[in-house]
């Protein structure tokens, strides 16, 4: 069986299976209360109120490991094809001569 | 490598050193607080994200009707670079709605249209990659449809009123916010440069590598 028609199966078993799981989940949840007036964010009960810090760190964390990994990419591909450059001259310098 | 690779690089570093300190020195935003300096890593990424799909469609346009080389390695490194900056806008920007907004993610028409521009992207490299002879045309196409969507993606929070805030809102920010703001853009366009820089050097070398090896072949 080709790879790829095996891959289309297996995504569609996963879906299939976690379809129902989705279901339940979304029906499960009671109805929240209606609010019907503004309450400042400082106010919310502490269930309700999200710490900024692990979103930031987590943000700021993202980026610089996203860009130091890039650059140790490109560096590292750079200097494999850079070697393989001056080996492939050196080559024909010698055959050149001989 | 140019000679103002490595002073350049240093710069970049220091500048990159030294952003924490210059965001932490902006004030809390009144309505949002600590979450909201994300956007100084945010905007800048986004930005450059723009930039680079602008210039890998510039690159492909010249690459479709001029037909060098050159322009089609310029527009290879660019479209990483849009995969790149890209992601950094939309896994920075989720983190920061989720606590801003109340939600990761709104289907709204700016983010919506961002992330179609960066699937474009991630079309662009999966067809260079897999799409054997004659991909380069054929990515060159996608690139314009990438460059295209930029400034709908900019002007879009001007015509479809959505969460998002709108473009009028950098061009207000008072001093302590700008500066930071500029700083970090400054930074990041100079680590942009320096990407491209290197990227278009290793398609260089790819293309030398490629030239030696048919010399080998005669």
């Amino acid at each position: 069986m080709p790879s790829f028609i095996r891959i289309v199966a297996a995504i569609l078993l996963v879906a299939g299976l976690a379809a129902p799981v989705f279901a339940a989940a979304s029906q499960g949840q009671p109805p929240s209360e209606p609010q019907s007036e503004f309450i400042p964010i400082d106010q919310l009960p502490p269930q309700d109120q999200l710490p900024a810090a692990p979103l930031l760190i987590g943000a700021y964390a993202f980026v610089l490991l996203a860009l130091f990994a890039y650059v140790f990419s490109v560096a590292s591909r750079l200097t494999k094809v850079q070697r393989e450059v001056e080996r492939l001259e050196g080559d024909l310098k010698r055959g050149g001569r001989g | 490598m140019p000679k103002w690779f490595t002073p350049a690089a240093g710069l970049c570093a220091v500048m990159f050193g030294l952003s924490p300190l210059v965001i932490a020195s902006a004030p809390y935003e009144s309505t949002m607080g600590l979450v909201q300096k994300i956007f100084y890593f945010h905007m800048p990424s986004a930005w450059m994200f723009l930039i680079a799909a602008l210039v890998c469609g510039v690159a492909s346009v010249r690459y479709l009707f001029g037909g060098s080389a050159r322009q089609d390695r310029i527009a290879w490194s660019a479209a990483e670079m849009t995969f790149l900056f890209g992601a950094l806008a939309l896994v920075t920007g989720p983190l920061w709605a989720r606590k801003a907004w109340g939600v990761w993610w709104q289907w709204d028409v700016r983010l919506t249209a961002s992330l179609m521009g960066w699937m474009v992207s991630c079309a662009y490299l999966l067809l260079r990659k897999y799409g054997g002879p004659g991909s380069d045309k054929l990515a060159a196409g996608l690139a314009l449809f990438g460059a295209a969507n930029v400034p709908f993606i900019y002007i879009s929070v001007n015509y479809w009123r959505t969460i998002h805030p709108t473009t009028s809102v950098v061009p207000t920010l008072p001093f302590s916010m700008g500066f930071p703001l500029t700083f970090c853009v400054l930074a990041f366009l100079l680590l942009f440069i320096l990407l491209m820089q290197m990227r278009i050097r290793l398609e260089d070398q790819r293309a030398r590598l490629d030239t030696l090896y048919l010399s080998l072949d005669e």
